[in-house]
Formats: C-alpha cells, sequence, structure tokens
C-alpha cells in the first residue's frame, strides 16, 4: 500500500503534504523548482501531452488558447450558472457543454474534474518522487461552502487522478485543525479564509476530553465565487479601462498581452500588500507602454466593496453558532488573500481582537489535510473532527415549494428519513427532486439530483416507499430507498444536475491510464522543453527591440555570445536529455543577462536590474 | 450525489459478525465489531437517556462526544465496506439524536411525535384568539410599511413607521420568551409525571398542552419572523 498524502487543490494554488512521523509535524513537499506552491494552471502541449503547474502558468503569457487557471470556479457548475464568471475568465467553453462544463485547450476537450485531475496527479508525482514510493490514497480540502455538486466534482477529480479520496475536509476546519496543533487553542475559533476564488468562514469549539481533542464545528458560511481572483479583476478594470482611453486599444483579441497585464497587476497588489505604492509597466502591441502607480489607498478603496461581500456570511454564521463577537476567543486568517492589510483591519474591527496569521497562510490547508490524512491512515486518534453540512437540504413538494430536511449547519454525517406514497391509482412512479439551498422555491435552490421510485401498482396511498437521505462525512449526498410494504431495497438510479454520473468517470478514468502515464523522464522533458521554448522566444524578441534601435546598441562580443548559447540550447531542445537542456537554458539566461539590463534601464529606471530576462 | 444502499438491519440481537449475542449493544461484546442500530431504535435511547425533557446540556454533549470518538466513520476508513456503512448510519443517527435533543423545543416536538401525538395546528394561518388583536395591529403596520416602500415616500415617515415595527418585533419576542418559558414548565411537570409513574391517560393530557404550547409557539415564531424580513429589506 502507497502513502497517504493531504491535498489543498486551490483555485489559484495547489499544495500537497505529509505527516513526518519524527517530528509528529506536518510538512508540504516541494516540486521540481523547490516551491511548495503548484500553481493550479493546466496547458495543453501541440501534441497532446498536458503541462502543469509552473510551467503551464509561463504558457498563458505565449499559449493563453491552451491554457487553464482558476478552473476551480467551474467545479460543479452548469453552463448558465458561470456567465458572469465568462465576461472576466477566459475559458472557452465548448458550445456543447451544458450541465456539465467542457473546456477547450487546443484541439481538446475536457471537464473541470478532468483538469483538476492533472494538477492532483502532478501533485501525487511531487509526493511520488518525494518519497520515493507510490502514493494512492489523499485527503482533499475543498472549501467549506462547497455545495455537493462541487464535493462530488472534486472526488471524481481524485479518482481521475488515481487516488482514492479518503475524506473531503472542509479547508476552514484544516486550518484550525492545523492552528491547534500549533499552538494548542482551546475555546471558541473563527476562521476567515480568503483565498485566490472562494471565502469560507467556519466558527469551531475546540474542546480537550479524555480520548484527546474535538473540533467541533458550530457554523459555516460563505461565498464560493469570491477571491483574490476579484482583487486581480478590479485592478484589471482600471487598466484595461485606461488602455482603452489613453492608448485607444481594446485587448480584447491579444490574451496574451491581456495575461502580461495580469501577472504585473498581480505582482502590484502582493507589493502593496507590504509597500504604500507600486508601479506596473507593461509593453503594449504598439510598442507604447503602460505606466500605471497605484497607491494603496487607491488599491483598498478599489477593493473594499469586494471585502465588504464577506462581511455577511460572517454575521450569518456567527448567529448561526448563537454567538456574539465578544464569545469568539481566536480569529484566524487563512488563505494568501488575508495578506491584504485591508482584510486584516477589517477583521480585526469587527471581532475586536487582533487576529492569528503566525502559520503560513498558503500552507495552513494543505498541513491541515495532512494531519486528517493521518488519522485516517494509522487509525491512531487523538482528535476527533465534527464538521457540518453548509447548506440545508431540502426536496421539492407540490407548488416548487421546498421542504428542508436536514438544516444547514447539521453536524455530518447526517440523515432524514421521508415517507412517500402515490396521489393516483396505479402510479407506477414518484419523482423526486433534491436541492440545496435556505431558499423556500425550489426555482431558487441548486438542483442537486432527480431519481423516480418505483411503485408497485395499487390504489391511490397504499404504496409506502421510505428513502433516507444521507450526507456523510465528506458532505456527500447519499440516498437509499426501501418499500416498506414488501422491505425490499430499491437501487436509484440517481441522474446529478450538474456533475458526471459513475460511468461516465469510469469512462475517463479508461481513458486517461490509455493516454496519460507519462513516466517522470518524460514529463521533465515536456517541462524543459516548454522552458526552453519560452526562453528562446523571449531572447529573439528582445534582439529584435535592441536591432530596432540601431546597431551600435549590443556589442559585438555579446552578440556572438548570446547567438551562440541560443544555437545551444536549440540543439539540446532537439534532444530528450532533460539535465541538457536545463544547462543550456543557465548559459542562455547567463549570456542575455546584460543585454536584459539594458532592454530595462532603456524602458525604466534601474530599479528591475538583475532580473534574469525570461522574467520581464 | 451517490446512490447508496443501507446496510439490511437486522432484527436479530445476534452479532452479525461472531454470532454471539450483541443485544442493544453499539459495538459486540465479543469481537468488538460495530453493530446496526435496532429498527427504530429512539434518540433518548441512542444517547443513553431516559424520555425525560429536562436534560443537562453539558452533560448531553459530553455524552455525545464521547459516542463519536467510537462511531465515526474516521474510524472505520480501513474497516470492510459493511462496517464503514454500519458506521456512517450509527454515526449520522447519532448527530440527527444529538442535534434534535440538544434544542428543548425540537426535543419536546420529536417527544410528542414519537408518541404519535404532534398535530400542528388544523389551520397555521389563524391566529390564537388571545393574539388576535395584537396580531391584527402588526400587520396593519406591516401593510403600511410595504405601501410606504412601494410608493417611495417620505423618509421620515418610513423611519416612524419602521420604529413602530422594532418595537411590536420585541413585543412578539417578548412573547416568544413566554411561551418558551410555558415549554419549559411543563417540560418539568413531564418529568415528574414520569418520576409518579403517572398513568398513560395523565401523559395524554400534558402531551396536548404540549402539542397546543407548540403550535401557539410556532405560529409566534413565524410573525417574528416576517417582521424581522420586512425590517431588513426595508
Amino acid at each position: 500500500m502507497g502513502h497517504t498524502v493531504g491535498i489543498d487543490l486551490g483555485t489559484t494554488y495547489s499544495l500537497v503534504a505529509y505527516l513526518d512521523k519524527e517530528s509528529g509535524k506536518p510538512q508540504c513537499i516541494p516540486g521540481p523548482y523547490g516551491d511548495t506552491l503548484c500553481p493550479s494552471v493546466v496547458s495543453v502541449d501541440e501534441d497532446g501531452s498536458i503541462v502543469v503547474g509552473e510551467p503551464a502558468r509561463r504558457r498563458l503569457l505565449t499559449q493563453s488558447a491552451r491554457t487553464i487557471y482558476s478552473v476551480k470556479r467551474l467545479m460543479g457548475r452548469g453552463v448558465a450558472d458561470v456567465q458572469d464568471e465568462l465576461k472576466i475568465f477566459p475559458f472557452r467553453i465548448d458550445p456543447g457543454s451544458q450541465n456539465v462544463i467542457r473546456v477547450r485547450l487546443g484541439e481538446r476537450v475536457f471537464t473541470p474534474p478532468e483538469i483538476s485531475a492533472f494538477i492532483l496527479r502532478e501533485l501525487k508525482n511531487w509526493a511520488e518522487e518525494f518519497f520515493g514510493e507510490a502514493v494512492d490514497r489523499a485527503v482533499i480540502t475543498v472549501p467549506a461552502y462547497f455545495n455537493d455538486a462541487q464535493r462530488q466534482a472534486t472526488k471524481d477529480a481524485g479518482r481521475l487522478a488515481g487516488l482514492e479520496v479518503l475524506r473531503l475536509v472542509n479547508e476552514p476546519t484544516a486550518a484550525a485543525l492545523a492552528y491547534g496543533l500549533h499552538e494548542q487553542r482551546r475555546g471558541r475559533v473563527a476562521v476567515y479564509d480568503f483565498g485566490g476564488g472562494t471565502f469560507d468562514v467556519s466558527i469551531l469549539k475546540l474542546i480537550s476530553t479524555g480520548e484527546g481533542d474535538i473540533y467541533q464545528v458550530l457554523s459555516t458560511n460563505g461565498d464560493t465565487h469570491l477571491g483574490g481572483d476579484d482583487l486581480d479583476n478590479a485592478l484589471m478594470d482600471v487598466a484595461r479601462t485606461e488602455i482603452r482611453v489613453r492608448h485607444r486599444m481594446n485587448l480584447d483579441a491579444q490574451p496574451e498581452v491581456v495575461q502580461e497585464l495580469r501577472k504585473a497587476l498581480i505582482h502590484a497588489k502582493h507589493q502593496l500588500s507590504s509597500a504604500d505604492r507600486a508601479t506596473v509597466m507593461v509593453p503594449l502591441p504598439d510598442e507604447s507602454v503602460y505606466m500605471r502607480e497605484f497607491t494603496r489607498a487607491e488599491f483598498e478603496g478599489l477593493v473594499q466593496p469586494i471585502l465588504d461581500r464577506t462581511m455577511g456570511p460572517v454575521k450569518q454564521a456567527l448567529a448561526d453558532a448563537k454567538l456574539k463577537t465578544e464569545d469568539i476567543d481566536e480569529v484566524v486568517l487563512v488563505g494568501g488573500s488575508t495578506r491584504v492589510p485591508l482584510v486584516r483591519r477589517m477583521v480585526e474591527q469587527f471581532f475586536g481582537r487582533p487576529p492569528h496569521a503566525e502559520l503560513n497562510p498558503d500552507e495552513v490547508v494543505a498541513l491541515g489535510a495532512a494531519v486528517q490524512a493521518d488519522i485516517l491512515e494509522s487509525g491512531v486518534k487523538n482528535m476527533l473532527l465534527l464538521d457540518v453540512t453548509p447548506l440545508s437540504l431540502g426536496i421539492e413538494t407540490m407548488g416548487g415549494v421546498v421542504a428542508k430536511i436536514i438544516p444547514r449547519n447539521s453536524t455530518i454525517p447526517a440523515s432524514a428519513q421521508e415517507m412517500f406514497t402515490t396521489g393516483v391509482e396505479n402510479q407506477t412512479g414518484i419523482d423526486i427532486h433534491v436541492l440545496q439551498g435556505e431558499r423556500e422555491l425550489a426555482k431558487d435552490c441548486r438542483s442537486l439530483a432527480r431519481f423516480q421510485l418505483r411503485v408497485p401498482p395499487g390504489p391511490a396511498g397504499l404504496a409506502r416507499i421510505e428513502v433516507k437521505f444521507l450526507i456523510d462525512a465528506s458532505g456527500i449526498l447519499q440516498v437509499a430507498a426501501r418499500d416498506l410494504r414488501t422491505g425490499e431495497e430499491q437501487t436509484i438510479e440517481v441522474q446529478p444536475s450538474y456533475g458526471l454520473n459513475d460511468a461516465e468517470v469510469e469512462k475517463m478514468l479508461e481513458e486517461s491510464i490509455e493516454h496519460a502515464e507519462q513516466d517522470f523522464a518524460e514529463r521533465q522533458l515536456i517541462e524543459a522543453r516548454t522552458e526552453a521554448e519560452q526562453i528562446v522566444l523571449a531572447t529573439k524578441k528582445s534582439l529584435a527591440l535592441i536591432d530596432a534601435e540601431g546597431p551600435k546598441e549590443m556589442p559585438e562580443v555579446e552578440r556572438l555570445g548570446v547567438d551562440a548559447a541560443l544555437a545551444a540550447l536549440r540543439g539540446a531542445m532537439v534532444g530528450s536529455d532533460y539535465l541538457r537542456i536545463r544547462e543550456r537554458i543557465e548559459e542562455l539566461n547567463q549570456a542575455t543577462l546584460p543585454l536584459a539590463e539594458r532592454l530595462m534601464n532603456r524602458a525604466v529606471s534601474s530599479a528591475l536590474a538583475g532580473k534574469r530576462l525570461s522574467d520581464v | 450525489m451517490t446512490a447508496g444502499t443501507s446496510p439490511a438491519e437486522a432484527s436479530a440481537t445476534v452479532c452479525w459478525s461472531c454470532g454471539v449475542a450483541a443485544a442493544g449493544e453499539r459495538f459486540c461484546a465479543a469481537c468488538g465489531k460495530i453493530q446496526p442500530l435496532p429498527r427504530g431504535a429512539d434518540y433518548f435511547a441512542l444517547l443513553g437517556l431516559t424520555r425525560k425533557l429536562v436534560i443537562d446540556e453539558d452533560a448531553l454533549e459530553q455524552r455525545f462526544h464521547q459516542l463519536s470518538w467510537k462511531l465515526h466513520p474516521d474510524n472505520f476508513v480501513r474497516a470492510s465496506e459493511h462496517e464503514r456503512s454500519l458506521s456512517l448510519e450509527c454515526s449520522s443517527q447519532l448527530n440527527d439524536a444529538f442535534r434534535t435533543l440538544r434544542d428543548p423545543v425540537s426535543r419536546v416536538e420529536y417527544l410528542l411525535s414519537q408518541a404519535g401525538m404532534r398535530r400542528e395546528g388544523q389551520n397555521k394561518q389563524q391566529a390564537p384568539p388571545e393574539l388576535l388583536e395584537e396580531v391584527f395591529e402588526l400587520n396593519e403596520s406591516l401593510d403600511e410599511l410595504r405601501e410606504a416602500r412601494q410608493a417611495g415616500g417620505d423618509p421620515e415617515a418610513k423611519a416612524a413607521l419602521g420604529r413602530r415595527l422594532e418595537n411590536e418585533r420585541h413585543r412578539f419576542e417578548d412573547k416568544l420568551e413566554v411561551v418558551d418559558m410555558e415549554l419549559e414548565g411543563l417540560s418539568s411537570e413531564w418529568d415528574r409525571a414520569l418520576d409518579a409513574n403517572a398513568d398513560q391517560a395523565a401523559q395524554r393530557v400534558l402531551m396536548d398542552r404540549m402539542n397546543e404550547t407548540l403550535n401557539r409557539r410556532s405560529y409566534i415564531r413565524n410573525l417574528v419572523q416576517s417582521v424581522q424580513k420586512e425590517l431588513a429589506e426595508a
């Protein structure tokens, strides 16, 4: 049996962690570039091979039509749900998609679980490389406010990646687990988790018992489409408007420039967490440069309305836990977006106490997942998570009204039994429509699934079919039905409203095993080649720029050096030795350093000096 | 959402695994395997309680935590499929039981529905007679507020209406508290009746009174909720 890991499958970054038996502490596993953060970006090469993580992120700038980020926003959703998002995210939705979105990447078409599976597989590879052994089981975290379809899609992704998903754990709960372990906290804790694409708040009670510590979630709330992405988009709005007005340029048909701009704005956003001002500089296709300084005050004014949207869920979670702000003993910040100083101020002001942020907000969720993975794997238990379902479960009744059968914030597993009977003589089936949400009418709630109960013909009202709805410890619904008159169990064909059915997942699984099993060296080769392509492209662009300035701009010796390194790298790229390609990349980087500096000095001040050409 | 089947509930009191008698216990005394819940197991019994209504909530929570340690699916990740589904069944029932019994109102509701004595009002919309006048006033204020909002209207008049509604909301919230106290009193009365081995007829009388109180409570609570909603929108 292989290893078990904890995985944070994030909107922007994903991480994999394990529990180190010697220290008893969870650790994140670094990838081939030494970083523990794997960008949640997937790209499809012309030859059909899949590129994931950092190399895929670079390809956003050169091959945006073959590359996708923030796919988590599409998990478990239908085309109609994501119309708003399509205005700001460059998702290329296949026209054939309906209740399961299909995304076009180059020549191929994938569902969101398949794309997420590529990310999971990459992390699985990181861990296997690290252990030198197989990894086949995982605990994967999801936003606490994810509904059934979004959870099921995540579980499907795990299965497609060749992982047995032992449990889905809510992100804020995982963070609390990591914090509790670290700080030995007790009492009532509020976790404010503002990530790349999702916002969650959970109120927990930490209790010490004779058997160990219990982490009991009292309530949870959130918004599965609210995150750092939205802050980026607010900046993008400003920049694109200004480019349209000042530079008379529409970037709609220039996805690469848009990605360049986005990258620069995200960098500025990060700088504004510690600096008072940040400058963005992006070359535009007409050779002009979009240059813009943002102050922190301006940034805060821009994002305030977005951050305000987090407070409604916070208040609701408190009310559901029947607590007031002063009942909260500790507040914990999780997620990269909580680095924004305004977020910290807002949270501190609301709870009247400074929040904790001692643990790395990017890693803490993965660390908690690793702790839970170890508990499930080893069977040695000194802590217990009691989580809740974020949304009420209901069934549609007469007139489209929803009857709630499991209220939100019920501890999971949770169940409800309902009795059904026929309304007319010789009726042979009863249609059941299951929904999730807080609204009164079915049309305002999230449709989860429909199924039909079979009834033997007879007079109206004679049949007695008992249906058991059960939400398991991962927050996923199971349904079982039984004819009380015969005692017979009924197997139910559930048709998920949004998501893949079992047969579809099975088929994808077969296909992925046939196609995608690449060994480690092969993957390395693809990544090295991708990186090489980018630097070759960047070098050629820079040479053209410098040539346009006149022949004297670059010393002959330097030019020869660059040409030689370029030729050497191209030679290596034809071969299949990825180490050799990496060496040649480094050589070319060295050779182009003076060139990069010259170009940058020309464009700006000395602020960017010393960077590699490929970073510019 | 996945379709599953619930584990076949053994009506027998013999351990499904080793065959030794394991009556009513969560785990077989002989082999330690988790056992199915007896059919129709009631929430009180599940938490080791008699059918009394005044419950020490801290002790209840402690009992819930103790049982959670044993029954939670975390313990059965590596167990057989059958044991996993038994754990799912038992722990979901445990959670349902705790959720129902920790709240004094749903506790009474549960007791009555188990006894077949929970009867909701003939007409849920109909106000209890003693509240008629006040409910009439409240509805009038609500109508005025809605009209004022639709008409746009003068903000000061709307604010005054809002304040009036606020007051009425408080009045009904106070009534809700009074009903809750009544229910508490009835709960103690029920416990004393059980202690005194009261007969079925006496129990039924008490249950009828509890049922009537629950109906009144749900009427007032609906009122409070609709006023809250209206005020939130205004």
